[in-house]
């Protein structure tokens, strides 16, 4: 058992902007970009960090951009919906997926991998791989790799593939999800990210706790949301940034058979991000069977793509909720499908909350709702634009540690 | 403004819900009739209520059903809710209910309440001014209990096991805790302005050889979480086994540890009923042997002292009974309970012993458990397989435990699963089974479920 | 000798799926059951993470065909190692249908064995049969 410190002054350190938590206030600052991050932060906040001893301070973190994965599992329904789903609920950001049958024909991603997991196969289960695998390893750059699969295949694939760490089984014998270990892993391979890069690294002069991944932090709040925020369940926080989209889902929303108990999970829209990524955002939006509607409802003209103005970033945050809305809605297979008839809140954070109003959000919710299940009302709309989420689950992360 | 009240608001801020007004409720609830309380019915009553099963889909038929009951003698009228309303597709049971009402067809299996409105439902509710029970088998049941009890309906049925465990396949067991902590509290809070709201546990389950020890914890479990968030007015439940003396055990060792455990928590100040089903399992084909079923039935209740009884229909076999059907049985059982009288007191203290250690070893358990709410608690130890039900249908259900009957009929353990019982007790449980040379256990489940046939 | 069973579509046939369970438990077999309400690609997604031997869907309420016409197609992906028997059973077909018709049709589908409203033990009796001369193959 570890006994965990009450947290007192808690730190979100993000890729363009970091916040504090002290007394029930919270800070905002943004970055400069001219020293680093640790500079920074002792500048903007040495009165609050020499006050308080490195126990008594907790950080979470999403500035090293998140990690990226590549699974590789033997179904869709088993071993590879379940590593993906603890895989987004851990706070990883990139997930490529590739079903082992396909591999003859799958691209190996191009970009470098941060951790490659295979899965596959209840314990008993032999001869799930072959040298393809190898193969296909041999295309792909990593710097990490994780077996989370069947105990029978261990021996061999450790033969062959270099560092491989192995971790329990992600079936169990009922093929039911057993997601602790890779969790666990996943989350501290964050925490070794996050110490390995040289602009963070010095973070840990300042706290004596584990730094935590921003999203998984951000997953824990929201059993606590509906302590400060006028929320309830089920609902769906979208958390627009600059090159992603996260959102969180109530597990009720989903008609899916996964026994997790978090009661919410996470999914990632890479392409979806209104700064970095918004030149597949727009890509989307045009190929968009409501494009045009939408364009006509919001008084805007197709120039808008064009333009930089502060309107046009308003615009594409509209875009970029409408999308995500449609993407998890029944008339969109890709990803899953949500529920969206009987939400009850949608929670809008993120740099979203900045530009936003109110009124800007509920009309393009109300858009959806028409358009897409014939709806005259919404669920309720609620802006965190304090951006407080994440303070939720920190203060209750000493409490999760102890058992 | 409370977290709970804020909840309230956005989740009464529907697409199907027109202007939710919560002063003028809670105005009609402060003056409404003591006769549409059952708490109230149970406190001066000293018979046995009579509550038949039956919804339809439109007002109209609701209506007349009602009507047949009234001439039939009833005591508490049953609200069932139709299956769309249960899984909170509101908008299907709106198209459903408009080609009902058009056509003169039911759609529905039963009445969504949502859709007709508390306005409206209440109008019936109180022209008829008889309890009513609301039957419905939903997990996420905020919307459709506010609406209940705007209507006038102040008995809620279910609870987060035992309508979650016996009806769904991947609901999330959690969401579901979570989803009725707010029905109890709304429960509590109503109950504050006039006589108590009641709330009854569902303790048929999935009705097939449930064990009592089952049955009896799950009762248990329920009625703490519901006590818990100040409700003052509870029953348990659970349906005939197939042995009249198991229903005896049964009914004493819930009553004895009901009490016990509420006076434990600090409760003690609530009341606590018993409700009795009628057979639950498959029905015989011939109507006859239907009406002899049900007779049989009520002589249980009586021996077991139900404090309400829910009855069974002759038509059982063949789907929805017509509402001629439905008030006969309701007639004929009333006529039975008034031909009870001078019932022996019947008693086996050994079994009583017996079936109260196996539930506290697992109540024992569930207390154990390191979470900080008794809900965690129970979530996890239903995870873990110290609760299980036989026969359910959802996933998180370890699907281990097997039951059968003894010779007397009374259902036995044959497997115990994670179920966390004493070697002892298991060993006396499946000592009891016989089965025959030559036959499977299949064979012989087969057979158990069966028996009424 | 491993087993995927389950119930096929939207069936929430509970107490046969279960009794199905037990019934194989008891042949000694290692059962991997999916429950009611189970999509054909979670039956065969099932036989790949399992390497199961046998497949035996059951249907009870009529409505089998709808959800398994597809099977050889989806079947046509699968890379099974185990070369799994495929069998189904239960009450294949509602109304006034040819129940001599059912059986070639599901045959037709992909299934190596049918059964339809047959007795549940002499049905498991006849494919544990095939199943060992199978092995003796």
């Amino acid at each position: 058992m570890k006994i965990q410190n009450m947290p007192k002054v808690l730190f979100d350190v993000g890729s363009t902007y970091f916040k504090v938590y002290e007394e029930g206030q919270i800070s905002h600052y943004f970055r400069d970009f001219t020293i680093p991050i640790y500079q920074d932060l002792k500048n903007k906040c040495h009165k609050t960090i020499e006050s308080h001893t490195p126990e008594e301070i907790w950080i979470c973190s999403s500035a090293n951009g998140g990690l990226s994965t590549l699974i590789i599992g033997s179904s869709h329904s088993f071993s590879l919906k379940y590593t993906v789903n603890t895989a987004f609920n851990s706070g990883i950001n990139i997930i490529d997926t590739m079903l082992y049958s396909d591999i003859d024909t799958a691209n190996p991603p191009i970009e470098k991998i941060d951790v490659v997991i295979i899965t596959g196969g209840i314990d008993g289960v032999k001869d799930i791989f072959d040298s393809r695998l190898f193969e296909y390893l041999k295309k792909v750059t990593y710097n990490h790799i994780v077996y989370a699969g069947s105990k029978d295949n261990i021996e061999y694939l450790s033969n062959h593939i270099e560092n491989l760490v192995i971790l329990d089984n992600i079936l169990d014998n009922r093929l039911k999800i057993n997601e602790k270990a890779l969790k666990q892993y996943l989350t501290d391979l964050y925490q070794k990210d996050i110490m390995a890069r040289e602009d963070i690294k010095p973070l840990y002069q300042i706290t004596a706790n584990q730094i935590y991944p921003t999203p998984y932090i951000v997953n824990l709040s929201l059993p606590y949301i509906s302590e400060s925020l006028d929320v309830a369940d089920p609902f769906i926080v979208i958390d627009i940034g600059g090159a992603t989209t996260d959102i969180h889902y109530s597990t009720d929303l989903i008609n899916d058979n996964i026994t997790g108990e978090g009661g919410y999970d996470r999914l990632v829209f890479k392409k979806l991000g209104v700064y970095k990524s918004r030149e597949s955002l727009i890509f989307t939006a045009k190929r968009n069977e409501y494009v045009y509607e939408l364009l006509n409802y919001l008084g805007v003209t197709e120039d808008i793509f064009d333009s930089n103005s502060k309107e046009a970033v308003k615009f594409l945050m509209q875009l970029a909720i409408f999308l995500v809305l449609y993407k998890v809605s029944r008339h969109h297979g890709e990803y899953i499908e949500l529920k969206l008839d009987i939400l009850n809140s949608v929670v809008l954070t993120g740099g979203i909350s900045k530009v936003l109003s109110e009124e800007d959000a509920v009309i393009i919710v109300k858009f959806f709702y028409k358009k897409l299940l014939n709806f005259h009302n919404t669920p309720d709309i609620v802006i965190d634009r304090n951006y407080e989420i994440w303070t939720y689950g920190m203060k209750h992360l000493h409490k999760k540690d102890k058992t | 403004m409370s977290i709970f009240q804020r909840e309230r608001e956005i989740i009464t801020r529907n697409e199907f819900v027109d202007n939710f007004d919560f002063i003028e409720i809670e105005e009609f609830i402060k003056s409404a009739d003591k006769n549409l309380f059952i708490s109230h019915h149970f406190k001066y009553s000293n018979k046995m209520l009579v509550q038949p099963r039956g919804g339809f889909p439109t007002y109209e038929k609701v209506f007349k059903l009602y009507e047949e009951f009234l001439q039939a003698g009833v005591d508490v009228l049953p609200l069932t809710i139709d299956s769309n309303t249960r899984l909170n597709d509101y908008a299907t049971a709106g198209k459903m209910l408009a080609l009902s009402e058009e056509d003169d067809v039911d759609m529905l299996n039963g009445y969504p309440l949502i859709n007709h409105g508390y306005r409206t439902t209440r109008k019936m509710m109180t022209h008829f001014n008889k309890p009513v029970s609301l039957r419905h088998g939903t997990p996420d049941a905020r919307l459709l209990v506010e609406m209940a009890l705007a209507s006038g309906i102040f008995e809620i049925e279910g609870g987060p096991i035992t309508y979650l465990l016996p009806y769904s396949k991947n609901f999330p067991l959690d969401k579901a805790f979570l989803y009725w902590k707010y029905v109890e509290k709304l429960c509590a809070l109503y109950s504050t302005y006039n006589e108590p709201i009641n709330r009854e546990s569902f303790g048929p389950l999935s009705a097939t050889l449930q064990p009592p020890v089952i049955v009896i914890v799950i009762q248990l479990i329920e009625m703490l979480l519901s006590l818990e968030e100040g409700v003052k007015s509870f029953s348990v439940s659970f349906s005939q086994s197939g042995s009249m003396i198991q229903d005896i055990v049964t009914a004493n060792v819930l009553m004895k540890m009901a009490h016990r455990y509420a006076t434990e928590f600090g409760y003690g100040d609530a009341d606590i009923h018993l409700v009795y089903h009628q057979w639950m399992g498959a029905f015989p084909y011939n109507k006859e042997y239907s009406d002899a079923l049900i007779t049989a039935s009520t002589v249980i209740a009586s021996m077991v002292k139900a404090d309400k009884i829910i009855t069974k229909t002759r038509n059982e076999a063949f789907g929805i009974p017509t509402k001629e059907a439905n008030a006969r049985a309701v007639a004929s059982v009333q006529y039975t309970l008034k031909t009870l009288k001078g019932l022996p007191v019947v008693k086996d203290e050994e079994e009583e012993e017996h079936l109260e250690t196996m539930v506290k070893d697992i109540m024992e358990a569930v207390f154990n458990d390191s979470a900080d709410t008794l809900w965690r608690k129970v979530f996890n130890s239903i995870k873990n397989g110290i609760i299980e039900i036989p026969f359910s249908p959802h996933i998180i259900n370890a699907n281990e435990v097997i039951t059968a009957r003894d010779p007397d009929g009374n259902i036995r353990i044959y497997e115990r699963g994670k179920l966390p019982i004493s070697d002892r007790c298991f060993e006396y449980e499946k000592s009891q089974i016989k089965i025959e040379k030559g036959s499977s256990v299949v064979e012989k489940i087969i057979k158990d479920i069966g028996i009424m046939l | 000798m491993r087993v995927v069973t389950g119930v096929v579509g939207n069936d929430v046939h509970v107490v046969a799926n279960r009794l199905i369970e037990i019934s194989l438990k008891e042949r000694g077999f290692d059962v991997y059951n999916l429950g009611v309400n189970t999509y054909l690609e979670e039956f065969l997604d099932a036989l790949i993470e399992t390497d199961a031997e046998l497949l035996l869907i059951s249907s009870l309420n009529g409505e089998a065909e709808g959800w398994c016409r597809n099977l050889k197609a989806l079947k046509s992906k699968y890379n099974f190692r185990s070369n799994p028997l495929f069998v189904i059973g239960g009450n294949l077909g509602v109304g006034e249908m040819d129940p001599d018709a059912l059986i070639p049709k599901f045959k037709a589908y992909g299934f190596d064995l049918v059964y339809h409203q047959k007795d549940l033990n002499e049905s498991l009796d006849e494919v544990e049969e095939v199943l060992k001369q199978r092995i003796e193959v």
